[in-house]
């Protein structure tokens, strides 16, 4: 009776439909169905082991998900041993070497997998006691055999290479490093040391304390009923013993107290990978869960968010800009991320921080509000399909202590959220002058644009900070100057060289290039040509007071601004000229360059244009000169010319060029003649 | 949104994507305007998937106007006359819904999931935007700046990303799966307004499309809505644009280095496969299965367990319409020669060609294979899919629940005859992955 009454109002419910389509507005929604979360049986066995059932008869097969519930760890020089636990686990037992439990693990079409806190087997319910048995022989009788431990250190070692080329992987290390700092679970790294440094004997001490019965949850889904589940729990999971877990805690991180730049310069990079981000307290049970659910759903949850709507849709910037914060019981992050074309990296960054500044300020619209809880209640609704979804609610309220009613009171505490909740969240949780942004890219070409956003630190592709080496008291530029004369021979023999002549030669894709140099100090002359197969490519001359460049048949003069960037090239030691011309020079440090520790100098002419040179500590010779204008030019071989030390080999990097230039000297005289002639 | 274009993985999910055992039960019919409709009804959860699958990939574009369908895929989310710019997502997602879309060689598919009590809007949605989308000057030229930027995200700057279009590439001389799906930049900063108007009026319309609503719905009341919705489209073209072009056996090796920002090098290996619904498909698949599926299959087993030649090894069937290929890949451990790993790669197709495979090993395939056909179709979305591909590339919808009889249909001996058969090493394409860091110095 009922069911021919449906019949018959669906029959008008379509016949008036079908009458009006109205295509100018969207059809009104049909009644919602309500959304009832089922149930999951529950018991406790003696040793504490805490199982969930839910029994779901779709399909005939059955899961088993084992979780334990500990405290991050610190794994110090260690770093990577819980990573390879799951694998040690797999790796063989006292029953079955390794072949033989793939090999039976797969004759079944089953899957066995572990984790460092987790244990998990699924297969047809036909084979659900050959599974559990292969399970549990793997929860008591693991060997942990040397040769899989370094098998998967090969392994791990081989992985850490290639997420250094990989420029997310290097943004999400970074993140860490930078949210939560090297001494908290979360920021510490694996490296190649920490990697070497692991045993079997860790892994075996780490599975003795922590796989412990008082301390796991097992979650059973699928076609099996409670009273066949606890009849199988008991056969295999009784006997195992408890123990006591040890507990941990760490300080909590802290934002950054102003923005700060991160920049990994990754040369290769055809976009840049931006991530804005500062570490924040969330979790399950945090009463500003849902509201900050919300919050992030507007900003950048998907793809009818803010940052979506701005950075790809209206700009065309990125295929994807989204945000996340995380949930987390001892410390999570905000995080606002995209991949965008190069040269909108700054506009990207500046878009992005106003989207997270304007919505802190100005909150949200009672129209977001409604479309995030559809979208976020939908989502919930849909999580549901999957029957493990039950499972994993009945464990969340138990292994997080949240309130019994935290998943049925879901949708309806989502709806009751106001914008004024939204808004005071926003104001809480978004802190648009306390992120670190870290950016993963071609530095020269954007290490610029970033300074707008704060201060900008380099990092290396494993999240350590390029290496600023510590400098002895009292060191000064002069004195670093003072050095680099003294070791090319004293500072009278150099200054006593008016005049210089060089020849140098490099090849350029297979075509050799000459290079001649003619310097006059006395004179204040100075000539560098550069020829092709005996043509002339380029000819820079200063004198009179004027630099003239002729280059493919057209000459001309230089305005000022470029005649003082070309004079810090006309001398033969320019160190010797830095006080006459007015220049100044400041010592910034020490840093590595590739494996060699140098003074930084940083030398700025009055103009305000500067170039950065740097003086081996261990030599005292110059090694490198870097300048916007001229790109980087490296120095080696210095070879004794007239008592005074020179480098013959210049080897010039620059974006203009597809590849280092390597320039060798051939033949270099000081104090000869120089003539009107050798001018021309 | 995340608009998948055809990637590795989901060449991986394709390549078990059908189901048996337990039945899946359908209603289907055809619309006078050519448009096939079929619906599935599951009332266990209160939500519907609704997919449109538009019988075109990057196989129909012209050569000189690749990427066209790809491009499409983005466009027809700007929205339509009666759904403004930029909503159409934001509709979706505002009414408890999910979105999203993909375009291989060979097809364009769109798909929503939503509360079940919003069918009507999907289909009102769907209905629209294959009446009348909007295609303006303002929509192409955002989505190719997007697309510009998808491409550089999912293969410039991501490593071993080019492996799919390099293989390709080499793959087919003669037929336009030699072009990658995401296509040619150039080619679409040329394209006119215009010509992106005429490849929407030849392919996307009702007679080259498949409707399909999977979910808690009423059939009666689903189709009344998919009638009411999608009968006033009008028919498309009596016939469409289907490239009749056989690729020609290769006789020759064709083998490559590719320099990339790597550190550790991968070696590859392609084969060409026959077309999809060919009988033999089934054995190329289960052989892939046999050589890389699992801990203790051959491959995983000697080189990533025993010999730690390689840090992974993977075989994946990609079966296109008109034949894919056989892709294998390994990635070196450190230290290890390429050239090394594919010696002992060599080394083991030979011996599955010379001496087949066991009676074990064989009871084992057919177990896996079992098993993932059961765990196929245990989502609306997934089954959704399955339905309308069953439908567009074997002809047949029930397909979706013939799958495991096709397999069975294969025996031990099969397995050995198409590893001969498909894997000559004549025909091959095989390409090095190496670091740009060895291109300096070689």
């Amino acid at each position: 009776m009922k069911k021919s009454i449906l019949y018959l109002m669906t029959f008008l419910l379509v016949q008036t439909g079908f009458a009006q389509i109205d295509r100018s507005s969207y059809p009104e929604p049909a009644p919602a169905r309500e959304i009832k979360l089922g149930n999951a049986d529950s018991f406790v066995l003696p040793n504490g082991l805490k199982v969930f059932v839910v029994e779901n008869n779709k399909l005939p097969r059955v899961a088993f998900s084992l979780v334990l519930e500990r405290d991050p760890i610190l794994e110090g020089d260690k770093s990577g041993m819980l990573g390879m636990v799951g694998e040690m686990l797999t790796g063989g037992t006292t029953n079955r070497t390794k072949d033989e439990l793939d090999e039976e693990v797969d004759f079944i079409g089953a899957s066995l997998s572990a984790g460092s806190t987790s244990l998990f087997a699924s297969s047809l319910k036909k084979h659900q006691e050959k599974v559990l048995e292969l399970m549990s022989d793997v929860l008591y009788n693991p060997i942990f055999p040397q040769e899989e431990l370094d098998k998967l250190k090969k392994q791990a070692i081989s992985g850490l290479a290639a997420s250094k080329d990989d420029p997310n992987s290097i943004s999400s290390r970074l993140a860490s490093t930078l949210n939560y700092g090297k001494s908290h679970p979360y920021g510490e790294n694996e490296t190649e040391a920490t990697i070497n440094n692991i045993a079997v004997e860790d892994i075996q001490a780490y599975y003795n304390t922590y796989f412990k019965p008082n301390i796991a949850y097992l979650a059973i889904v699928g076609d099996i009923n409670k009273a066949e589940a606890e009849a199988l729990v008991n056969k295999y999971f009784a006997q195992w013993e408890q123990g006591d877990v040890p507990s941990k805690e760490y300080a909590m991180p802290a934002p950054p107290a102003e923005n700060k730049v991160a920049l990994v310069d990754r040369a290769a990079s055809v976009q840049s990978v931006v991530n804005i981000t500062y570490p924040m307290e969330m979790s399950l049970s945090d009463e500003d869960y849902l509201a900050t659910r919300v919050l992030n759903y507007i900003l950048g949850g998907g793809s009818s968010s803010r940052l979506f709507m701005n950075l790809r849709e209206d700009k065309g910037y990125t295929y994807g800009a989204y945000s996340s914060i995380g949930a987390d019981k001892l410390v999570t992050s905000f995080r606002a991320n995209a991949s965008v074309k190069q040269t909108a990296t700054d506009s990207a960054i500046h878009e992005m921080v106003y989207e997270i500044r304007t919505l802190r300020d100005n909150g949200i619209t009672a129209e977001e509000l409604e479309a995030a809880k559809a979208n976020l209640s939908g989502s919930f609704g849909r999580s549901l399909e999957s029957p493990s979804t039950i499972a994993n609610f009945a464990i969340n309220t138990q292994r997080y202590k949240l309130p019994e009613d935290f998943y049925t009171s879901y949708l309806q505490r989502l709806s009751a959220l106001t914008v004024e909740d939204i808004n005071a969240s926003a104001k809480k949780y978004l802190k648009p002058d306390n992120m670190y942004i870290t950016v993963v890219g071609n530095g020269t070409v954007i290490q610029e644009s970033l300074m707008a956003f704060g201060e900008v630190n380099r990092f290396t592709n494993v999240g350590e900070p390029e290496k600023q080496i510590a400098m002895e008291e009292g060191m000064t530029a002069a004195a670093v100057l003072a050095r680099y004369f003294e070791v090319i021979g004293g500072k009278s023999k150099v200054e006593a060289i008016k005049t210089s002549k060089m020849e140098a030669v490099a090849e350029i894709q297979g075509m050799k290039l000459n290079m001649s140099y003619v310097y006059d100090e006395t004179e204040g002359k100075f000539s560098n040509k550069v020829s092709m197969m005996g043509n002339v490519a380029s000819h820079v001359v200063v004198k009179d007071g004027k630099a003239t460049v002729t280059g493919m048949g057209n000459s001309q003069e230089l305005n000022d601004e470029q005649f003082e960037a070309v004079k810090m090239s006309m001398f033969i030691f320019p160190e010797l000229h830095f006080e006459d011309l007015g220049y100044s020079v400041e010592l910034q440090g020490i840093q590595d360059l590739e494996g060699e520790e140098a003074y930084k100098i940083l030398v700025s002419n009055p103009t305000g244009t500067s170039q950065l040179n740097y003086y081996s500590v261990a030599s005292g010779l110059k090694i490198k000169t870097e300048s916007q204008e001229n790109g980087d030019m490296i120095y080696t071989d210095y070879e004794e010319v007239d008592g005074v030390l020179y480098p013959m080999m210049m080897t010039m990097k620059s974006p203009m060029i597809p590849m280092p230039l390597e320039s060798k000297v051939e033949k270099i005289q000081f104090n000869v003649e120089v003539t009107e002639e050798d001018m021309k | 949104m995340r608009k998948l274009i055809f990637s590795l993985g989901l060449a991986f999910c394709f390549a078990f994507a059908v189901s048996a055992q337990n039945r899946i039960e359908f209603k289907e019919f055809t619309l006078d305007n050519g448009l096939h409709v079929i619906m599935h009804q599951d009332n266990s959860t209160p939500i519907v998937a609704v997919s449109v699958l538009y019988h075109v990939g990057s196989k129909n574009e012209s050569p000189d106007r690749t990427g066209f369908a790809h491009f499409f895929e983005h466009l027809l989310f700007e929205g339509t006359e009666n759904i403004p710019r930029g909503e159409y997502m934001n509709k979706i997602q505002s009414i408890g819904g999910t979105l999203n879309a993909f375009t291989s060689n060979d097809i364009t598919y769109y798909y929503e999931i939503v509360p079940s009590n919003q069918l009507e809007t999907a289909l009102y949605m769907e209905s629209e935007r294959m009446l009348h989308p909007k295609i303006d000057e303002i929509g192409v030229d955002t989505q190719r700046e997007v697309i510009k930027e998808e491409k550089r995200q999912v293969y410039d700057n991501r490593p071993y990303g080019t492996i799919l279009p390099e293989t390709m590439k080499r793959a087919f001389s003669q037929h336009p799966y030699q072009w990658p799906v995401i296509g040619s930049m150039e080619h679409l900063d040329a394209a006119r307004l215009e010509e992106f108007m005429a490849f929407h009026k030849a392919y996307y319309v009702p007679n080259n499309a498949t409707l399909t609503i999977a979910g808690d719905i009423d059939y009666e009341q689903a189709e009344q809505w998919a009638r009411a919705y999608f009968e006033e489209i009008p028919k498309g073209p009596s016939e469409f644009y289907r490239p009749d072009i056989k690729e020609p056996v290769k006789t020759a090796e064709i083998r490559d280095i590719i320099y990339d920002n790597i550190q550790i090098p991968a070696i590859i290996q392609a084969y060409n496969l026959p077309p999809k619904n060919h009988p033999d498909a089934y054995a190329m698949s289960m052989l892939s299965t046999y050589l890389t599926g699992g801990n203790s299959s051959l491959m995983t087993k000697e080189l990533v367990d025993k010999q730690q030649k390689a840090l992974a090894v993977a075989a994946i069937p990609l079966d296109l319409e008109d034949g894919g290929v056989f892709l294998m890949y390994g990635i070196t451990n450190m230290g290890i020669d390429p050239k090394d790993l594919e010696a002992e790669i060599d080394m083991l197709l030979t011996k599955v060609q010379e001496e087949g495979i066991s009676e074990r090993d064989f009871q084992k395939l057919q177990n896996i294979i079992e098993n993932n056909l059961v765990s196929q179709n245990s989502s609306m979305a997934g089954i959704a899919q399955n339905l309308s591909q069953a439908r567009v590339f074997f002809g047949d919808t029930d397909y979706i629940n013939q799958e495991l009889a096709f397999y069975r249909k294969v025996n031990k001996e099969d397995l050995q005859r198409v590893a001969n058969k498909y894997l000559n090493q004549e025909g091959r394409v095989v390409l090095y992955y190496l670091p740009k860091s060895e291109e300096v110095t070689e």
